[in-house]
């Protein structure tokens, strides 16, 4: 026939015009119809495998932007007269709020640096009372400035121990035609005096968030440090506004180089030029002594908050840069403050460190004019390159994140930062995370959180193991099942009746998958919680009884035997194996009692300690396997059928018994068949979703517990995905999770494939 | 033979183990054919209307109700004879909060069938189980006591349900049209701002659509009057119910779907309600968030979505299958493709609707969007999941369902035909397409049906592009362009998803989610049946001709 097909093709006339002969009456019409058959066809087929392709194609593009690193432009530069000491940008990059040396509040007009707006932050407060020494009040500089973490605001330290805040309220407006305009609204500054003697502070911290909340502290010139704490609330019914001041005085520390204060008036945190870090615990009252660690001999040049003020950044003298935040002590229940992790050191010393305001980004700055942004949780470094500005005296990222501003004393310098998926590595999404309020290290997978300061947990790994467990409760379940039913079915079967059981078998293949979820889920689920010691008795009963059958089967004198086909027992089997199971459902609460002493539940929970969900690992295992099961008995059963009958022939001939011929010659030889069997059906279990989105809690636990919940891969596609922002890192991890099924199946199919192919050929040989 | 003890000890291992093989696939057939009765059970028994039983107690008020369940009181470590417990339906969600109680078979002091106990299916709150006391026009009292209102009751309904039928008849015909011309013209108002055409111009298209706009709200309203005036009269008769406590309960008789006395009623009318039911499941809309009423909507999208999924892939599946068969040249890449094309089916769907989410709903459905309808931004109108983008992806998880089966045809054509046709002179497209095709069709068919199935059973891919727990409308109406392959649609599937996992009266819709899992498994599997018998006649019918 081969022979044949190629001289058809030699014949055909491949698009060539006819060339007297036979053909030629072949009018050019149907030729030419011939031709673009042929050209739509091969267009058509060719398209259509491409775009198999493309699927997978078109899901790597998808997926790729999780591995690019952030892009950052060095843009525009505005020049400035005086130096900025501490700068605020408005959402859409529109306006700068920048404090000057004199104390004076610019907000300056980006696009052509006009000043759209002052206020002299040191003369509004300025009013202050004559000191009570008497002594004449010597105008107040600032000593410092900066515009602390994760608020809008600018704080500043005076020569005469006072505290100065000034909020920027950024109004954005949109007229008729939605064109949109800032203006920068600057409530009356606050005012705190810190040190009652009036001394310059030094190193100082600061806090405002909206006017009902300030904090400020700092070292004074005696080494104690001061805080207060002062916090406005407003009565919803009364209208009455109550102001609450805490003022907290510690002991003398060494010199500090940096201080930092959270938005919740809870931390405070400062760092010492010998590397020494210190947290004072403000609701323990001034009686509790700080916290002290080391963070290694180099001075402690910069510090930050991340977003929620709970990672702690710390800058170097040495270029180091760590991040630390509290931790739950397993021991005695206490939060130290642990180095969680390193990033890659800095050539010099780290002079600035700002944060994002969207996501644990930020920016280090060092002494060499090295700028570079990372990501905490993630620990990428996600650009790396020269400052645009020699000597920074200020940097902000924008609120979007989407560009930074660095203040050199004649330039204000303009960054834009591409940053979209920063909070993936190949740590993050396969590795162990150390995140913020856990114990250790650990893999979790948490994508959205309530809070817009929530840490995003993509750690595909817990998921994976869901997927594995999964697959390997229904295996465990189905090989056995489907195998011996195969082998049974094709060794020891009349035609006649595996013509019947087989489509029977094969039915089960395709009966919708959520159908078998909403079984296993609402049906099988609750029955399995009230009779699973029944389940367990199966194991031991269904065999034997099953044994016992058969025994008595082959006692039946040989003569009433013959007139049933061969393997007509399988409905004694069957029989058989339906009164089992009424038994064991029957006898099951009494076996409860007699060996768990109770219920099977609070034996488990005594003995093992582990609970026992109603949604869990066996029942998935039953519904699934219960998927799985006619996929391996098919093709198992055709590898069986497929061995040769000369083989089996010879077997017997030799004097070998059916079940010797069976397990010696037509399991060997069928082997490749099973293993690729099962490896169709472990294709199958590993990308089911319907039935472990509706048989399981679909928690994602790595727990190994037959009676717990998971959550796969797959199933969490379906959960998260319509929730995913498009082109969101959520939304190309799941892509990634997608991706990662269908290289795993595409995988283990080919293989069974390939193995099947070449069965076919030996079975061919033989 | 007989005398060697080892091969005797043999031959009963053998035997054993043969039994035990015998045992796994009499278990298999036991939990294929358990689960189609199940399911058969479960789905038939919910239209089966059961007596109702009044259950008195000796310190609580009596029940009345059907009984759903009985089972053993859990009480841990109880030796003895467990107690018995019964779940009971009493419906009157709106009086007591629940459908169901569980009632100690010890508490019980007695119960009877009441021949006056109704059972009232309702537009909403679920089903009243009670006795009917009076029924009234505003303060006149039309019928009292309960034999005298049930006779009353009957001629009086069957007028309201023809008004019912009137109301819904002007909501969906009438006043959905006018809806859709109004929304229609707000979208010409939106995207004339868009095109900013010349002042002039620009001015008087915005008065014409202002006049057009104000024509069709004058006809809102006035079909908004009407229907107020048609509901107002719909709902002055109401019937006074009374629950088995005494609790009193006045509903409008045009809420009733249904009033029936059980426990009168013979075999024979229990059928007729048994098959009017099973006609409300399969016809009707949902009613109350799709825990009752029928699933025609799901129905209806799911053969649309299948029908248009087959549009698609059927020329393309039989297209790469003539390719790879008849056209490219057999050799390591046609095997490779093959290769590659088997195992693309058994590439996880979810995968599939990973990617139809990807790129026709975001990718093509949001250029669609930006180009031709920039009006209705930011709402989406192609750019979010559909019944065409989800019959798309659909066709691409089904297309090697029908590319292997299609090649299966194919290749059981005897490559003599093909040299018959080719030796009488026909071209070599002929040949395919007058003679190999013909002859491949019921293996085409076979695939195509298959691939159908599959993809009515399918749920996991379609929840990412396009199914909703409610469609408002079908995907198909009286308003232009008639077929709306933008629209959202429902699903069997997706319902047994939704209505089973989402809803928060599991106990309540258990059983319509069996009936819906057994219509699903009756479609599906009498399609496969169908195809498998198509494939053993094809095999067959080539058995013996095949070179």
């Amino acid at each position: 026939m081969a022979l044949l097909e190629s001289q058809v093709d030699r014949t055909t006339p491949r698009g060539a015009a006819p060339r007297g002969r036979a053909v030629a009456r072949t009018s050019a019409r149907r030729l030419w119809i011939d031709r673009l058959a042929r050209w739509v066809v091969t267009a058509g087929g060719l398209a259509i495998i491409a775009s198999i392709l493309g699927i997978l194609v078109f899901i790597l593009i998808e997926v790729l932007p999780l591995t690019r690193p952030a892009r950052v432009e060095v843009g525009r530069s505005l020049p400035i007269d005086r130096p900025v000491e501490a700068i605020l940008v408005d959402e859409y990059q529109t306006h700068a709020a920048v404090l000057g040396p004199g104390g004076t509040i610019r907000v300056l007009r980006l696009e052509d640096g006009a000043v759209v707006a002052d206020t002299a932050l040191l003369a509004a407060a300025a009013q202050h009372p004559a000191s009570p020494t008497g002594a004449a009040p010597t105008p107040a500089t600032l000593v410092a400035a900066n515009a602390p973490p994760g608020g809008e605001a600018i704080v500043a330290a005076t020569s005469d121990g006072r505290f100065l805040g000034q909020t920027v309220d950024w109004r954005v407006e949109f007229d008729a035609d939605q064109k949109r305009s800032v203006h920068a609204e600057l409530p009356q500054p606050v005012e705190i005096e810190l040190d009652p003697e009036r001394r310059p502070l030094r190193t100082f911290a600061g806090q405002l968030r909206g006017p009902e909340s300030v904090a400020a502290a700092a070292q004074l010139a005696d080494g104690s440090v001061a805080v207060v704490r002062r916090s406005t609330t407003e009565n919803a019914f009364t209208g009455e506004v109550e102001t609450s001041e805490e003022r907290l005085r510690y002991p003398a520390v060494p010199e500090l180089t940096t201080l930092l204060i959270d938005g919740e008036q809870r931390n405070l945190f400062g760092g010492t030029a010998s590397g020494e870090l210190y947290w004072w615990r403000l609701d323990r009252g001034e009686s509790s002594p700080p916290e002290t660690l080391s963070a290694g001999s180099s001075a402690i040049t910069a510090m930050t908050f991340l977003i929620g003020d709970r990672s702690l950044v710390v800058g170097q003298q040495s270029g180091a840069i760590s991040v630390w935040f509290p931790v739950r002590d397993p021991g005695d229940e206490e939060f130290r403050l642990r180095r969680i992790r390193d990033l890659p050191a800095h050539d010099a010393a780290i002079v600035e460190l700002e944060p994002s305001k969207r996501n644990r980004t930020f920016l280090a700055k060092d002494a060499g004019g090295t700028l570079a942004l990372y990501f905490s949780t993630s620990e990428r470094t996600l650009w790396k390159g020269r400052s645009p500005v020699g000597e920074a005296t200020a940097a902000v990222i924008s609120p979007k994140g989407d560009g930074a501003f660095l203040a050199s004393p004649d330039r204000l310098a303009f960054v834009a930062i591409d940053n979209p998926h920063p909070e993936t590595s190949w740590r993050a999404l396969f590795g162990s995370v150390w995140y913020e309020g856990y114990e250790e290290p650990d893999q979790v997978w948490q994508s959205t959180g309530g809070t817009d300061d929530f840490e995003a947990k993509l750690s595909l790994t817990p998921l994976i193991f869901g997927t594995l467990k999964g697959t390997f409760y229904s295996l465990v379940i189905a090989i056995p099942l489907a195998i011996l039913g195969a082998m049974f079915a094709s060794q020891f079967l009349h035609p006649k009746l595996l013509a019947v059981i087989k489509p029977t078998v094969e039915i089960m293949a395709a009966l919708p998958s959520v159908v078998l979820g909403f079984l296993a889920g609402l049906w099988l689920a609750p029955l399995l919680e009230r009779v699973f010691p029944a389940l367990l008795l199966c194991f031991l009963v269904l065999p034997f009884l099953v044994w016992a059958a058969g025994v008595a089967w082959s006692r039946v004198p040989r003569r009433l035997r013959g007139r049933f086909p061969a393997g007509a027992e399988i409905f004694l089997y069957l029989v058989v194996v339906t009164l089992g199971l009424g038994l064991c459902l029957e006898v099951g609460p009494a076996f409860e009692r007699l060996a768990f002493g109770g219920t099977f539940q609070s034996w488990l929970y005594d003995s093992t300690g582990m609970r026992y969900d109603q949604r869990n690992a066996v029942v998935v295992g039953l519904a699934m396997g219960f998927a799985v099961i006619p996929i391996i008995f098919a093709i198992t059963e055709d590898a069986f059928s497929n061995v040769p009958r000369n083989l089996v022939a010879g077997s017997l001939a030799l004097g070998a018994n059916r079940w010797q011929t069976v397990t010696r010659v037509v399991l060997p030889t069928a082997s490749p068949g099973i293993f690729s069997a099962v490896m169709i059906g472990f294709g199958r279990a590993v990308g089911e979703t319907m039935i472990v989105l509706m048989a399981t809690g679909n928690t994602p636990i790595m727990d190994w517990s037959p009676f717990n919940g998971f959550r796969t891969l797959s199933a969490n596609i379906a959960v998260e995905i319509p929730e995913a922002p498009f082109g969101g890192t959520l939304y190309r991890t799941l892509f990634l999770a997608a991706l990662l099924l269908f290289v795993l199946t595409f995988l283990v199919n080919t293989a069974a494939e390939l193995v099947r192919q070449r069965l076919r050929r030996k079975y061919a040989q033989l | 033979m007989r005398a060697d003890p080892g091969q005797r000890q043999r031959d009963f291992l053998g035997m054993s183990m043969t039994a035990l093989c015998g045992g796994a696939l009499a278990l298999n057939l036991l939990l294929i054919l358990g689960l189609l009765l199940l399911i058969g059970y479960q789905g038939a028994r919910y239209f089966w209307q059961k007596d109702l039983v009044l259950i008195e107690r000796a310190d609580a008020p009596p029940l009345l109700g059907e009984i759903h369940a009985r089972e053993p009181v859990p009480a841990a470590g109880d030796a003895g004879e467990p107690a018995h417990r019964l779940q009971l339906r009493v419906g009157n969600r709106d009086l007591t909060g629940g459908d169901f109680v569980w009632v100690d078979e010890a508490a019980i002091s007695g119960h009877r069938s009441p021949a006056d106990a109704v059972l009232i299916e309702r537009l909403e709150w679920g089903p009243f189980y009670g006795r009917m006391v009076e029924l009234r026009r505003g303060d006149e009292v039309l019928a009292a006591g309960g034999d005298e209102t049930w006779r009353a009751f009957a001629p009086l309904h069957r007028i309201k349900l023809a008004e019912r039928a009137a109301i819904r008849e002007l909501e969906k015909g009438e006043i959905g049209e006018i809806n859709h011309a109004i929304e229609k013209l707000r979208l010409a108002q939106r995207r004339l701002e868009l095109d900013d055409p010349p002042p002039a111009e620009r001015a008087r298209r915005a008065a014409e659509l202002e006049a057009a706009l104000a024509a069709r709200q004058a006809e809102f309203d006035e079909a908004a009057a009407r229907l107020f005036a048609m509901r107002d009269r719909l709902e002055a008769e109401r019937l006074v119910l009374e629950a088995a406590d005494g609790a009193r309960k006045e509903i409008p008789v045009g809420s009733v779907v249904r009033a029936l006395r059980p426990n009168e009623m013979d075999t024979l009318a229990k059928l007729g309600l048994y098959g009017s039911r099973v006609w409300e499941f399969v016809a009707d809309d949902p009613r109350e968030s799709n825990t009752e009423g029928g699933i025609f909507p799901a129905i209806f999208g799911t053969v649309m979505m299948v029908f248009l999924m087959s549009f698609a892939v059927v020329p393309l599946g039989v297209l790469a299958a003539i390719y790879l068969r008849e056209y490219a040249k057999q050799g390591p890449l046609v095997r490779m493709v093959n290769i590659a094309v088997n195992n693309l089916a058994g590439v996880p769907s979810i995968v599939f609707g990973v990617f139809g989410l990807g790129f026709f709903v975001y990718t093509i459905g949001g250029t669609i969007d930006q180009l031709f309808y920039p009006e209705a931004l930011p709402t989406p109108t192609y750019g979010t999941g559909g019944i065409l983008w989800a019959a798309l992806t659909l066709a691409l998880l089904t297309v090697p369902v029908v590319i292997v089966a299609t090649e299966e045809g194919l290749a059981a054509v005897p490559g003599i035909v093909r040299a018959g046709s080719l030796a009488l002179g026909a071209t070599k497209w002929e040949t395919t397409w007058k003679v190999v095709v013909p002859a491949a069709a019921p293996g085409i068919l076979t695939g195509v049906i298959l691939a159908m199935a599959r993809a009515a059973g399918e749920v996991a891919p379609l929840m990412i592009v396009g199914m909703v727990k409610l469609a408002p409308t079908l995907p198909i109406d009286g308003n232009f362009p008639f077929v709306h392959f933008e629209r959202k649609f429902m699903h069997l599937g997706f319902h047994i998803y939704d209505v089973g996992f989402q809803s928060p009266n599991v106990d309540a819709t258990k059983p319509l989610v069996f009936a819906t899992a057994l219509l699903l498994i009756v479609v599906v599997t009498g399609m496969n049946l169908v195809a498998i018998a198509i494939r053993n006649h094809l095999r067959r019918k080539y058995a013996g001709s095949a070179v």
